[in-house]
């Protein structure tokens, strides 16, 4: 039978929601670092390469083998735009030193005018010569109406943000900032201010005028232990007022990026096996490492902002999770079959990036991820939809594949409830969805959770299912992985609960791995057996896949080198679900 | 009165006064004349024609831009017209208009005052400036001026409201641009990996045995086959989708098979699928009439690319570039011209280095 093509219908609104993917991290050629580096695609490219077209970036056109549903460019706000006539050769720097370090091929010599941009941000000196209101304004009306020319309701989503750079000392506070639907009449830059206080000030003003917004922090790893610190800006303990202000603009937090993951170290969670994953250990922009683990990540910041509730009646770090890329590529690529580098001249050469030991940024290229994505359960593929999903921090995030990943809390839940066709309803019905709130119940004994994972269909087979819990109680806080379910017949371990490794297809020779291990889809529901009413706790979901190639594995194949020694050759790449919370009853 | 007062009446009388040397004026709204008349332009195709082109417009704006500038400068009354500030009722407007929108409420008349002041000081510094010609050489002031030069040109082009037969006339030239992919729909077995392991594929040949000729909605086939994960039934679905949900390698397999019957086994990301193709809807190009909103912006795109271009190429055609010749072993240095080189075109954009 043949019909006739009409347009393609809109997708109808699906009340038990979908799966949609995104990156809410993204620099082009309009953020000043990405600039210097080499970088020219324009935000049309990011939001032409994400709806699966193809681009050119470094001078190669790339393409992603499965497109994304919604994309956020968010350019550095210092200078956004601005930059990028430092190349003109009949241009106003034509005879500046701006001009030779910007077109110098050699990557030492762009890194060091990218040290002299973002070091102008970290010392609060804005450079005059790309400071002129005027041309600051034409360059974000211009990249604002970027955004919204490729929104496409029901099929691509956009949103307007902008990167606030503040980075006191090197130490990452970092927060993009996303628009619900139109962006503001200007950004917010770390030059305004650098502290987060007063980054939320803005937002509440912009939400005044009718502009809702939330801020994104990211890289806690590279902060210091500034980022989860319970001390304000002037070192003062942070009070009731900041930790609700807080959770108003600040809903979600980025899990993982190219400069590593803010789950958790090895140092503070050593008895977790799969801590140590695309660990950064390096301070922001500089080659010192961090010398505090502690207030750095997510995972502890959830104990700490429980303890800090028990305190202040509110938890200041009660955020849902989502990932992104920070690629300062101007391109999503984070599939690792099909990585083009993500950071202009700094990584796009192969031979270069998999033999060296050093870099710029301190870390050597090859320890940059394949970054990460934004999963958010929506009713449908709009603003309006999707960004409720980031406020009620329905959301997930994975290390770049597009694992689905969802999970509910309830007190009653019947026993076999995902055996139900229509579980999903039940589950709503009876409970909360990742990101709420579990609410007491007197006489409940223990909540159930229930978690549903599918594989990504272009990449490694699904190994286990994990509960991460975090409890507090009397100011103390402490942490548990517990496997919920997993591929083949492995059997926990009697003494530890824990679950075998799955095993290793991988040829790190060939960068080739095999399905033949791992589950196309994982459903368990797992009932807390140490359950204390008393206690705060918080719940969320890892998946991991089977063992894949990492990019860089894929490089040295192509170049027929072994892999770069100063990382793993093969990753379990993953996903974490938003967590869900209990707080106890207020005697 | 003071200005706040005469902004909100709207009135427009001129109101004057002092600031040491230079005077402030308030002066009619320039639309308030009356429009030229239109031309005929029925009656002269060749007239008709020059009115569309980009470069005419531009030249006619400048001459506008030119004569009111001229205007201004000769100025009204007894003042010297270079120490003349005249802001127009739409200017105070602006000013009004603009408060509002920081602070949530009319300014008051001392602060539309400041304003005012505040414009005039910015005025008077450019005018003292321009007059020391510090404008000269100030790489900032070019690339400004380059970059209004530029929005000139596109926003002539962008003026320009394209009738229905000019789109339709572009579109079928460029109707490539707008092509349809094919859409699919069907149904689909799946034989999961996690229930049968290495039998999965020869399961699902097996399931293709016994349920040859049977129609798309059998029973039988179903009792023979794993529940899937999302839906039994994708209608109306381009391969790009389709590709997102099941992986690209089940796309490849799709697109050979036959519709009307259960064909397969193909393999997905998450195992292996028999499939009836009831629907395929081949990729087309579509009508105009779905499409004209795109068309339009897509039209427009164009319209200021070539506005430019074009605009500049004219610009350009008028110099000569000087550069200094290639030092000989004895000849004296002197500036020759290149040889001829098409001259480059800015795009607007930064060019891949």
């Amino acid at each position: 039978m043949q019909s006739t093509q009409s347009a393609e219908a809109r997708p109808a609104h699906n009340p038990l929601k979908n799966a949609y993917f995104g990156d809410l991290h993204l620099h082009s050629g309009y953020s000043m670092d990405a600039f210097a580096f080499g970088t020219r695609t324009t935000p049309e490219d990011s939001y032409k390469y994400a709806m699966g077209e193809t681009v050119e970036y470094m001078g190669k056109p790339q393409k992603r083998i499965a497109p994304l549903d919604f994309l956020a460019v968010t350019d550095h706000a210092e200078y956004l735009g601005v930059v990028r006539d430092t190349i003109d050769p009949n241009g106003p720097f034509a005879n500046s030193e701006w001009y030779t370090m910007m077109t110098n091929p050699d990557p030492a010599v762009s890194a060091s005018a990218f040290r002299k941009l973002i070091g102008s941000t970290i010392v609060n000196k804005p450079l005059p010569e790309f400071s002129d209101p005027k041309l600051v304004r034409s360059s974000w009306e211009k990249y604002a109406a970027i955004s919204d020319k490729y929104y496409k309701p029901g099929k691509f989503t956009t949103f307007v943000g902008f990167e606030w750079t503040s980075a006191p000392q090197f130490q990452n506070l970092h927060r993009c900032v996303i628009f619900a639907d139109k962006g503001p009449a200007m950004p917010y830059t770390a030059f305004d201010s650098l502290d987060p206080e007063d980054l939320w000030r803005y937002l509440e003003s912009q939400r005044k005028q009718g502009l809702d917004v939330i801020a994104v922090p990211h890289n806690g790893n590279a902060s210091n232990g500034l980022m989860f610190s319970t001390r304000d800006m002037s070192g003062k303990p942070i009070t009731r007022d900041y930790a609700d202000r807080r959770m108003a603009n600040e809903p979600l937090a980025e899990i993982i990026q190219a400069k590593g993951q803010t789950d958790t170290s090895p140092a503070l969670s050593p008895t977790d096996e799969f801590a140590n994953f695309e660990m950064w250990l390096y301070l922001i922009g500089s080659d010192k490492k961090a010398n505090s683990a502690t207030g750095s990540y997510l995972r502890q910041a959830y104990g700490v902002g429980q303890e800090q509730q028990a305190k202040l009646g509110v938890n200041p770090f009660k955020y849902g999770i989502e990932a992104g890329t920070d690629f300062h590529s101007g391109i999503t690529s984070t599939e690792p079959s099909n990585f083009p580098g993500s950071h202009g001249n700094q990584d796009s050469d192969p031979k270069t990036v998999i033999t060296a030991t050093t870099s710029v940024g301190g870390e050597p290229p090859t320890a940059l991820s394949s970054g990460g994505l934004t999963g958010v359960w929506a009713e449908e593929n709009t603003r309006e939809s999707i960004f409720a999903a980031f406020k009620r921090k329905e959301t997930f995030g994975t290390s770049g594949n597009r694992i689905k990943v969802r999970m509910f809390a309830g007190w009653n839940y019947p026993k076999d409830m995902t055996k139900q066709a229509d579980w999903v309803k039940a589950a709503y019905d009876g409970g909360v969805p990742m990101g709420g709130d579990l609410t007491p119940k007197a006489g409940a004994t223990a909540p159930t959770l229930v978690v549903h994972a599918i594989k990504d269909p272009d990449s490694g087979n699904l190994d286990r299912v994990q509960i991460i819990k975090i409890w507090t109680k009397n100011g103390k806080s402490q942490e548990k992985v517990y496997e919920v379910v997993w591929s083949g017949d492995r059997k926990p371990d009697p003494k530890t609960g824990k679950v075998s490794a799955v095993g290793n297809t991988v040829d790190v020779k060939t960068a080739t791995y095999q399905n033949t291990i791992g589950s196309t889809e994982l459903i368990g529901e797992w009932t807390d057996p140490s359950f204390d009413p008393n206690a705060h706790a918080t719940y969320y979901a890892r998946v991991l896949e089977i063992p894949t190639p990492r990019w860089s594995t894929y490089w040295a194949a192509k170049l027929n080198l072994p892999p770069n020694p100063n990382v793993a050759a093969t990753v379990q790449q993953r996903a974490w679900t938003s967590p869900i919370w209990y707080a106890p009853a207020k005697p | 009165m003071d200005v706040a007062d005469l902004v909100r009446a709207g009135e427009t009388i001129g109101v004057v006064f002092c600031m040491s040397e230079v005077s402030v004026g308030v002066i009619p709204d320039e639309h308030d004349s009356a429009p030229p008349s239109e031309p005929k332009s029925s009656v002269f195709p060749a007239v008709k024609r020059w009115l569309r082109e980009p470069l005419l417009h531009f030249l006619v704006l400048g001459v506008v831009l030119f004569g009111a500038y001229a205007y201004f400068q000769r100025g009204r009354g007894g003042v010297e017209s270079s120490k003349q500030i005249a802001l127009s009722l739409d200017d105070l407007r602006t000013m009004d208009i603009y408060f509002e929108s920081q602070w949530h409420r009319q300014p008051t008349p001392a602060e539309l005052e400041a304003m005012v002041e505040d414009k005039v000081r910015e005025e008077v510094l450019y005018r003292e400036a321009l007059a020391m010609g510090l404008d000269k050489d100030d790489t900032i002031v070019k690339r400004r001026m380059a970059q209004k030069m530029q929005f000139l040109a596109e926003d002539v082009a962008a003026a320009h409201e394209p009738s229905t037969a000019e789109l339709k006339a572009w579109f079928e030239k460029n109707s490539n641009k707008f092509a349809l992919p094919s859409r699919y729909s069907f149904r689909h077995l799946y034989f999961s990996p996690d229930k049968r392991g290495k039998n999965a594929q020869g399961d699902a040949a097996k399931a293709l045995a016994k349920i040859v000729g049977q129609p798309e909605d059998s029973k039988l086939a179903v009792s023979l086959a794993d529940p899937f994960m999302f839906q039994d039934y994708y209608g109306d679905r381009a391969p790009e989708a389709l590709a997102k949900e099941f992986g690209p390698q089940f796309v490849v397999a799709l697109e050979k098979l036959k519709p009307g019957s259960w064909q397969g086994p193909i393999e997905s990301g998450y195992g292996w699928h028999l499939v009836y193709v009831d629907t395929v809807i081949p990729g087309r190009i579509p009508a105009f009439e779905e499409m004209e909103p795109d068309v339009k912006t897509a039209w427009l795109g164009e319209q200021k690319q070539q506005a430019w271009q074009k605009a500049y190429q004219q610009m350009r055609a008028k110099y000569t570039l000087l550069l200094p010749a290639p030092p000989e072993p004895g000849a004296a240095q002197a500036p020759v011209p290149p040889p001829a080189k098409k001259a480059p075109v800015p795009s607007g954009e930064v060019p891949p280095l």
